[in-house]
């Protein structure tokens, strides 16, 4: 524990010479067109030509002080060796990082407004000054973190969490966007509205979503009830009872469960016409169910971590199978339960593929996904798209809750269950 | 069952069923043979009523069905019809009328469902003739024949899995087997748009799609083999950068030292909670031509024109694995997660005092390791990938559409061709043919590695 209070001194030697390098980019060209910038100068091209000159309209004052910033508390750090000035180095670092990449994302608006450039201002128009102090600014950030032991991984799980949560942040805030219209030329809502949601409910002439979330939401409960019980009678049968061919009927429902699902859907539409149940929820449930009953392995995998013994003491106590399936089985099996009813629950929320052959064009009986896949069909999508998002947010919330619950299962079953077999 | 059945033979080892029933009826006694025509006559003679009445009945309803149902359909299964609807002028009503004809693919359909059932009815035959030769053995032995009661009683022990897997099997008999082996027939058919019953008829072709989509027809195989390519090379990269990426993510946040860990494992499980139909419909729209993407770079002055990222070929395939780098690397990171964790601790603390560096540490213990463990799982998402439709068909439907492509388009997997071409051309007959060889792959892919990962074998000693 105490090499970990500690600095790495020759890190921290380091950090001076980085820093110096952040104050030096502002010699060297901050951009690669001759471009006249300020009315009075003739042309401006280094770093500290455009920090000098009065009008300048890229303004890199704030970059400069970050620069002195992190070169002041780097000196310091040379004088005394403390873990919060370190701190204090990184964070004016973080902020030089923070700063320039602000300054390259407005570059092109702040140039164009001025109309001192003949052409559109590119991003490769900024020179290798720029470059440089942000290369240098990351580099000495790494050598700062390790300096204090701090894992460098930071750096790259911020950049990796943004780039995944992006898009769902932006779907988030278009669900409250009141602007209409598929694409806007911004991409921060200007005025939020709840209207969306709202809407979904109270206009359902041509879109019934309420209509498809009940419809979802009644398929899934009984698709739930159905498939759980039939995979745990499946798993206790295979993992508990020994009878001929049992290895061949487990072969044959590995191998039934490589056929790429909707090879047979149209067979299934058929079969569904000739019972006289096609275009109705109860063909869904019917789908759903057939289709989950072979996903036995992760409870299956479960049952067998279930100690026999227990099953031959019940025996001995002249226990039949049937008892020791609901005595002893199922009461010591909670959480597998929980996982098979929650996965089977998702099913009906995600499928579009089925529904669309099964209910072709009876919008009534649609469920949620797939209206919301109608909702982005081009005649519609100017129109619906911030409904699809209000939509999309209201089935991802109860999934989402479902999902980080199962999550340790979901682990189990991919590594454990499924090979197992 | 007891100590009359199985028959073994003089070595005291199981004979197959067939010869157990030429045996049965070679030892059977005059009710026991007359059971090989009446079903559970024998039962009915020794006293066991109901099972007797049972089989008798059972016998009684699949005879009405295949003279009143199956037999229309299983006489014509060798043309699948012979008269297609006709539509006549009738001078007397001043209307077209229809007459129906036959329906190929009812006939399929019906005949493919009764064989399932005649199947099903031999072994009840086979099970009901071994029960009257029980009951023979029982009279003749002077054992108590079994009330009915008892046996009842049996399904819920000796015979549990019988009742367990009754409606579970009936359930997949149904809506897996029946459609299954219905579309593979299928393939041997010319089922297309221009055969579509009830208005036509469609037959027996052999193996023409198969030779088609081969070598004789030069867009389809040429597209077929096109497609294939691509479908590879697409599970490969796929396959690889979700499993390295994820993997490095599940080192990152689970190296010793990064704080918060929880916090940043829930930001990844939230990108994979949100229903993939959702993220990947949302990915479409921000990569599109007017999407936020290109409206941003555009704006910031990176780029000067917009990105095609889904509709130029090479763009589009780029595109689909970087956005299933995006929806697939959490998944990776949640399962690598917990193997990491079981990797021994010690292992790295001596081979860092033996001065290793982390990548060294990397290659010698943690992806070895990693392999170890997750290899089935590995190709499992092969097999996944090679099957990924929801990520092909919500990002690009397929396209870019080119010409040089029968019915598809140049980021087209074979399943999202398969797709299309059932549900928006009607050609099933190849969309089959193509079915069955994408099982074929992935079905030898699987089964080796199943094999292979040994787990099989030691089910038992697991337990």
């Amino acid at each position: 524990m105490k090499k970990k209070a500690s600095l790495k001194k020759n890190l921290v030697r380091l950090l001076p010479l980085l820093s110096l390098g952040l104050v030096l980019s502002f010699v060297l060209p901050w951009l690669s067109v001759n471009v006249q910038l300020s009315p009075e100068s003739s042309s401006v091209k280094t770093g500290i030509g455009l920090l000098t000159s009065k009008e300048s309209v890229l303004n890199v004052k704030a970059l400069a002080l970050c620069a002195v910033a992190a070169f002041l508390t780097a000196v310091l750090i040379l004088f005394k060796l403390d873990k919060k000035l370190v701190l204090l180095h990184a964070l004016t670092l973080i902020a030089s990082v923070i700063v320039s990449v602000a300054f390259v994302l407005t570059a092109k608006q702040k140039v164009d407004a001025s109309g001192l450039l003949a052409e559109k201002f590119m991003v490769s128009n900024l020179g290798i000054g720029l470059w440089a102090f942000q290369i240098i600014a990351i580099l000495a950030l790494f050598v700062a973190l390790s300096a204090m032991h701090e894992p460098v991984e930071y750096i790259v799980l911020t950049i990796m969490a943004s780039v995944w949560l992006l898009p769902i942040i932006w779907l988030v805030l278009t669900a409250f966007r009141q602007e209409p219209g598929a694409y806007t030329p911004y991409l921060l809502p200007k005025n939020y509205t709840v209207d969306n949601f709202s809407r979904l409910f109270t206009e359902t002439q041509q879109f019934n979503f309420p209509r498809w979330y009940m419809n979802t939401l009644v398929v899934a409960v009984i698709t739930c009830v159905l498939t759980t019980c039939m995979v745990l009678m499946i798993a206790f049968t295979f993992s508990r009872l020994r009878f001929p061919s049992r290895r061949t009927f487990m072969n044959i429902g590995l191998i039934l469960g490589m056929f790429p699902g909707f090879m047979s859907m149209i067979a299934v539409y058929h079969i569904l016409k000739a019972i006289g149940l096609a275009k109705s929820l109860v063909s869904l449930v019917l789908v759903y169910t057939g289709g989950g009953v072979l996903n036995y392995f992760i409870a299956k995998g479960f049952f067998d971590t279930i100690p026999k013994s227990l099953d031959e003491a019940a025996t001995l106590d002249g226990a039949n199978k049937n008892t020791i399936f609901w005595k002893i089985i199922l009461p010591s099996s909670k959480p597998i339960v929980v996982y098979t009813a929650i996965t089977a629950f998702i099913a009906p929320w995600v499928d579009f593929i089925f529904v669309s052959v099964i209910m072709k064009d009876d919008y009534q009986n649609y469920t949620v996904a797939l209206g919301l896949f109608k909702m982005l069909e081009r005649e519609h999508i100017y129109e619906y798209f911030t409904r699809f998002c209000a939509g999309a947010v209201l089935v991802a919330i109860p999934i989402t809750l479902l999902f980080i619950k199962i999550q340790k299962f979901y682990v189990a079953g991919v590594v454990g269950g499924a090979v197992k077999g | 069952m007891s100590k009359f059945l199985p028959i073994v033979d003089e070595k005291g080892f199981k004979i197959n069923a067939f010869k157990e029933t030429a045996l049965i009826f070679k030892r059977g006694d005059g009710a026991t043979k007359l059971s090989f025509l009446l079903m559970g006559f024998g039962c009915i003679k020794r006293k066991q009523y109901i099972k007797g009445l049972l089989y008798l009945f059972m016998q009684i309803i699949f005879i009405a069905y295949m003279v009143g149902f199956a037999w229309q359909y299983l006489s014509n299964i060798g043309t699948l019809g012979t008269e297609s609807m006709k539509r006549e002028w009738s001078e007397a009503r001043q209307i077209y009328v229809r007459t129906p004809g036959d329906n190929s693919m009812l006939i399929l359909l019906f005949s493919v469902m009764s064989i399932l059932l005649i199947i099903a009815f031999v072994l009840i035959w086979r099970a009901s003739v071994r029960s009257c030769y029980l009951a023979q053995c029982y009279e003749k032995n002077g054992i108590k024949q079994p009330a009915f009661k008892q046996e009842i009683k049996a399904l819920l022990d000796k015979r549990f899995h019988m009742t367990m897997l009754a409606i579970p099997g009936l359930m997949v008999m149904a809506f897996t087997v029946l459609p299954i082996i219905f579309m593979i027939l299928i393939a041997f058919t010319n089922f297309d748009a221009n055969h579509q019953p009830p208005g036509k008829l469609f037959t027996w072709v052999g193996l023409k799609n198969f030779t088609d989509v081969f070598w004789k027809d030069p867009l389809i195989s040429s597209t077929f083999g096109k497609i294939l390519v691509w479908t590879l090379v697409w599970a490969v990269f796929a396959t690889i950068t979700n499993y390295f990426f994820g993997m490095i993510l599940a080192i990152m946040i689970n190296k010793k030292g990064v704080r918060l860990k929880k916090m940043w494992r829930t930001i990844f499980v939230v990108t994979i909670a949100v229903p993939q139909f959702v993220s990947l419909m949302l990915m479409s729209q921000i990569l599109h031509d007017l999407g936020p993407l290109n409206l941003m770079l555009q704006k910031w002055g990176f780029i000067d024109r917009t990105i095609p990222f889904l509709t130029d070929a090479t763009y589009a395939r780029i595109t689909v694995i970087l956005v299933n780098i995006w929806v697939g690397i959490p998944y990776t990171m949640l399962i690598t997660s917990g193997i990491l964790m079981n990797i021994p601790a010690d292992l790295y603390e001596s081979a860092s005092i033996d001065g290793a560096t982390p990548a060294r540490m990397f290659f010698s213990i943690t992806l070895p390791d990693m392999l170890f463990v997750t290899t089935p799982y590995l190709i499992t998402t092969f097999v996944g990938n090679i099957n990924n439709f929801n990520v092909i068909y919500l990002l690009t439907k397929g396209g870019p559409l080119v010409t040089d492509y029968y019915q598809a388009g140049k980021t087209d997997l074979l399943v999202t061709w398969l797709y299309k071409l059932t549900v928006d051309k009607q050609n099933y007959s190849l969309a089959s043919t193509i079915g069955i060889f994408v099982f074929i792959v992935c079905a030898s892919l699987s089964l080796i590695v199943y094999n292979m990962s040994g787990s099989a074998k030691r089910e038992e000693e697991f337990q």
